[in-house]
């Protein structure tokens, strides 16, 4: 709040910097560019806003307290989702008795023929051959490519053991690969 | 992370917000988005700002609030209330240098111990004290930070005395059972001083409902000590204060003060005022 003109241009390294160094102005403006992706990123795993809050909430507290810990490799925003994302975890974990079934959340309708073509054109078929595969598969890929947890985070995660997890991940590679072929 | 020109449309990312995208296009917008300030930006018109704004506030309460003592956080990791464990952890022998006086005088008297029979009735001795001491310290009333606290909690006194009597004479036996392992040729007098422990400890509490805390605590202490250094005088039987004959006659002790206690509890009501 005392900072706000410089914190407006600064960097997000130097405002990770200045958080490390203790600056509340520097967090809040970090919050001010990251909480909002962050919340809507997370809302799409898991669909109780409350929990979704939790994370945020815990995701920095835990960047003020381990901003010295931030290497430089990497964007600031993808070392905040690899918080985020296990504090979702965490979240999750705290609350088992909500139904939290989002990862599996599977968009309403399929894309309309125009769209497909669209997206074949973006995306070679990759986009059409992610859409297809079953909801379990793709809550794996999402989990472990997409979110970049490893194999025990993500069965965590997903409430089924880390050895369903490589085999999902498995199958959904082959299935993956035929389609492209 | 700048990729030229390239943003993610305002109606994609309306669509996104809403969860109306499928998989692939939700995939594509997250990659961008987690680099790109620019988008960064246009998402944050997307999410309510009551929404965020309490989220934050609830960030900076939990940056501002207290630490929790070492003590504290233990006792709340092993499923003990929090305002039991807050009360708990303010006892002053439960802190982190109390134990460690105590772990301290218990190493020095291991030491001694290695030194002949004398020795080990001072470890003895020394062990046998702690929890009393420990105890002693909990309610003096100079040194309770929660001591006004405490009168005005709404928790009767007596229980709040037995819980930190019962955590600090645990706390202390641990300590003690630690050390006992460490002595010379482990026998039955490695655990000689646990009946006289908790006999001293109970006689003090027994005592202070008919006179000040102070006084019974030092009377007790006092006796003890004399009565092991009488014992550790003797040429021929140091450990005398220990043997099969006086442990019997602690449990008698413990079996006589926790009657008392059981009857005057009343008095203690009220009791660290004094």
């Amino acid at each position: 709040v005392r900072t706000t003109t410089t914190t407006a241009a600064a960097s997000d390294e130097a405002l990770l910097h200045a958080v490390a160094d203790g600056d509340r102005a520097a967090l809040r403006a970090l919050y001010e560019r990251h909480a909002p992706w962050l919340t809507l990123r997370l809302q799409r795993r898991c669909a109780d806003p409350d929990t979704v809050d939790d994370a945020v909430q815990d995701t920095f507290v835990a960047v003020w307290r381990s901003a010295a810990r931030y290497d430089g490799q990497g964007a600031v925003g993808a070392w905040i989702w690899g918080i985020g994302v296990r504090r979702l975890i965490d979240a999750i974990r705290r609350r088992p008795q909500r139904e939290f079934g989002a990862y599996e959340r599977t968009p309403d309708d399929e894309p309309s023929a125009e769209e497909q073509v669209l997206l074949n054109v973006e995306h070679g078929d990759l986009g059409g051959a992610l859409n297809r595969l079953s909801p379990e598969l793709r809550a794996v890929v999402q989990a472990t490519v997409l979110d970049g947890l490893t194999t025990r985070e993500a069965g965590r995660l997903l409430g089924i053991p880390a050895g369903t997890v490589k085999t999902r991940m498995l199958r959904a590679r082959i299935q993956l690969r035929e389609e492209l072929a | 992370m700048s990729h030229g020109s390239w943003h993610v449309e305002d109606a994609l990312l309306g669509a996104y917000a809403r969860g109306d995208v499928d998989v692939a296009d939700a995939y594509s917008v997250e990659a961008h988005v987690v680099g790109c300030a620019t988008c960064q930006a246009a998402v944050a018109t997307l999410v309510t700002p009551a929404r965020l704004e309490a989220t934050w506030l609830e960030v900076v309460d939990t940056l501002d609030a207290p630490k929790p003592r070492f003590a504290e956080a233990l006792l709340a990791r092993i499923g003990v209330a929090p305002h039991v464990a807050r009360l708990l952890a303010a006892t002053p022998s439960l802190t982190v240098s109390w134990l460690g006086a105590v772990a301290i005088a218990l190493a020095v008297a291991v030491a001694g111990a290695h030194q002949g029979e004398r020795g080990l009735a001072v470890f003895l001795c020394v062990a046998a004290l702690a929890p009393v001491a420990g105890v002693a310290a909990t309610f003096a009333r100079g040194i309770d930070p929660t001591h006004e606290l405490s009168l005005a909690a709404p928790m009767s006194s007596v229980r709040l005395l037995l819980l930190r009597t019962v955590a600090v004479v645990s706390a202390t036996l641990v300590l003690t059972v630690v050390a006992a392992i460490a002595l010379p040729g482990l026998s039955w007098t490695a655990a000689a001083w646990l009946l006289p422990a908790l006999g001293l400890t109970l006689t003090s509490l027994a005592l202070s409902t008919y006179i000040p805390h102070t006084t019974a605590f030092g009377t007790v202490a006092g006796l003890w000590l004399a009565a092991t250094i009488a014992s550790a005088a003797r040429p021929d039987d140091a450990l005398a204060v220990f043997d099969g004959a006086a442990q019997l006659g602690f449990a008698a002790v413990i079996a006589a003060a926790g009657l008392v206690l059981l009857q005057r509890r009343e008095t203690l009501d009220g009791w660290s005022a004094r």
